[in-house]
């Protein structure tokens, strides 16, 4: 079975490579020589390219699509491993309010920090933007924590609760910022509330990426641990796993995968629900299998969902935060029924 | 093997456990029994490192302290039953005995694991429901799979382990209550420690080698059954009276409640 994991991912793995190969070529712009030819170029070095075709190809869409699959894989693990973590399928970096902080600060950032954009190197800002928003994603999740934490058990009404509260202060305040910003910084917090890829660039793929790695190495290998929380803390404790030691691990390096995220496309919501619920389906809930199928799966709904908000009222697009609401809201309400047929 | 001295926990301001000595050698088979409220679970909890006393406490497995205690090298010295079992864990039975060997393994199960969840499975007579998922289980089912997952987590090379049960016997008929402390029995006399509370007084007279009787936190006796299993002890702890009389199939003492 362990074998079969390996298998399903490397196999899932070249599907999502090969659907992003794919979506290169979709969108407004058609390359000149159509899809092989081009995709041939890609690895001659003698060629000469056409200046648009590079342009769209280096600058626009493959950065696009790379941050797709970053940002889909980054939230699917948070999502799946928060929910680990409170042992509950409704625990999702959205719902309990870990978004909301990242964006707030995020936002106050982008507005106070127009001051000294033009002083600071692109890495080095875009670096701040993403460590403020993991502050803020990491003081939300650490206040949610502390609210839904009872007797060692995590009461999920409470928990879902204390989101919907921070997510409205959080709103509230990032409202406030819109009336004291400049236009461009307007257009800036707008494209947050509803998440897009469209600013993607190598700077923040680079920055993304580092998180990304770090993140995975630090997640994946907890499906043990995560499969143990199920029974109950202190029984996970009697099987040698270090509770305590691998909560704040998650708490951490989720708060700094969602916090990125959010610095860099603004709210993509519900992808850290609907990819846990879609491999439940399949293999229960054994994170051994659906921590790493998560990583895969997350950077597929992302890259064709992308690709989707981008062709489908080209030339205009719709922000992706759309397209993912509409499939997770659904996700949210049936995990709800189920919630309330006491099935979770 | 466990060796705690005058040990207290409190809790809200009231004494549950109140200075309680236990002293635990390989191959004793332990029962705790004491009415509702005793503190049983609470002493369980307390020697198995589950919860740690505001109080300073002396507890030491294999005379080492458990803040000393390597967790996963811990695991395979001492592993304990709850009584309070999550109902709910969305996986296979399988899965969840092979948990018992997380603390010898970080990524992939070796072939020894696989060997040993397949025989705690038919140990316990439960092969036939490896593959069906936990929650559509019964009660008793449940159980077994947990001790199971239990006793697989104690198989290896170290000797003189410990294993601590609270009322592993809920939910089973009695054909698999005999079985499972014969089962623990043979367990014990292999070396190790068995702890377990149990519910059922003759069944301790009948397989512990000692018997620990708690009542109000506090011990009233920590002996061999013919000296706790007397009609003063018994009916003053569960203020209800009682008669001895001897237990026709084994000839041990028989508590028999009633005026």
């Amino acid at each position: 079975m362990q074998k079969n994991v390996t298998a399903v991912t490397l196999i899932s793995l070249c599907v999502v490579l090969f659907t992003s190969l794919l979506t290169l070529f979709m969108g407004v712009y058609q390359f000149e020589n159509g899809i092989v030819d081009t995709l041939f170029q890609l690895f001659q070095t003698d060629t000469t390219w056409k200046e648009t075709d590079w342009f769209v190809l280096m600058h626009l869409r493959i950065p696009r699509i790379v941050m797709a699959l970053l940002v889909g894989c980054c939230l699917a693990v948070s999502g799946t491993s928060l929910q680990g973590m409170f042992k509950n399928p409704l625990a999702s970096p959205d719902l309990i309010g870990m978004t909301s902080g990242a964006v707030l600060f995020a936002g106050i950032t982008i507005v106070l920090g127009s001051y000294i954009k033009k002083y600071l190197p692109e890495m080095l800002y875009f670096s701040m933007v993403g460590i403020l928003s993991f502050v803020g994603s990491l003081l939300s999740m650490l206040l949610v924590y502390g609210m839904a934490q009872t007797n060692k058990k995590t009461n999920i009404v409470l928990l879902l609760l204390s989101g919907v509260a921070i997510s409205a202060i959080c709103g509230a305040t990032t409202g406030l910022l819109t009336y004291v910003s400049t236009d461009e910084e307007l257009r800036n917090l707008t494209f947050w509330t509803l998440g897009s890829l469209g600013g993607a660039n190598w700077t923040k793929n680079a920055i993304l990426a580092v998180v990304t790695g770090v993140g995975l190495c630090i997640l994946l290998p907890k499906g043990k641990a995560l499969n143990a929380f199920l029974l109950g803390e202190n029984d996970a404790k009697h099987l040698g796993i270090p509770v305590e030691k691998i909560k704040t691990q998650i708490i951490i390096t989720t708060a700094l995968m969602v916090g990125t995220c959010v610095a860099f496309c603004g709210t993509i919501g519900f992808i850290g629900l609907i990819v846990p619920y879609i491999l439940r389906l399949l293999f229960k809930s054994n994170y051994l299998y659906i921590l790493p199928l998560s990583a895969v799966l997350g950077s597929f709904i992302m890259v064709v969902a992308d690709t989707v908000s981008r062709t489908v009222v080209a030339p205009s697009e719709i922000p992706i935060g759309i397209l993912t609401a509409f499939m997770g809201a659904p996700v949210f309400i049936l995990l709800l029924i189920r919630y309330k047929k006491g099935k979770i | 093997m466990i060796h705690a001295k005058q040990i207290s926990y409190t809790s809200n301001q009231r004494k549950l456990i109140d200075k309680v000595s236990i002293d635990l050698h390989p191959g004793e088979f332990i029962a705790i029994i004491g009415p509702n409220g005793a503190g049983k679970s609470t002493l369980l909890s307390l020697l198995s490192n589950e919860i740690e006393g505001k109080e300073a406490q002396e507890i030491t497995l294999k005379d080492q302290k458990y803040t000393t205690w390597n967790l996963q090298k811990l695991a395979q010295h001492k592993a304990k039953f709850s009584q309070s079992q999550q109902h709910e864990i969305p996986l296979i039975v399988e899965e969840v005995v092979r948990m018992g060997r997380y603390p010898y393994y970080q990524q992939q199960p070796l072939k020894n694991d696989h060997h040993i969840v397949t025989e705690m499975l038919s140990l316990l007579e439960i092969e036939s429901l490896a593959k069906r998922p936990y929650n559509q289980l019964s009660g008793g089912e449940k159980q077994r799979v947990h001790l199971a997952r239990v006793l697989a987590q104690l198989q290896n090379d170290h000797v003189n382990k410990t294993i601590i049960l609270d009322e592993p016997l809920n939910n089973l008929d009695v054909a698999h209550q005999f079985k499972i402390l014969n089962l623990l029995k043979n367990y014990a006399t292999q070396g190790n420690v068995v702890l377990m509370v149990l519910h059922d007084i003759n069944l301790a007279g009948t397989f512990a080698d000692k018997i620990l009787l708690l009542k109000n936190g506090k011990c009233l006796g920590f002996d061999k059954p013919q000296h706790i299993l007397t009609s003063e002890i018994i009916s003053d702890a569960y203020e209800f009276p009682c008669v001895v009389c001897s237990n026709p199939i084994t000839n041990l003492p028989l508590i028999l409640f009633g005026n």
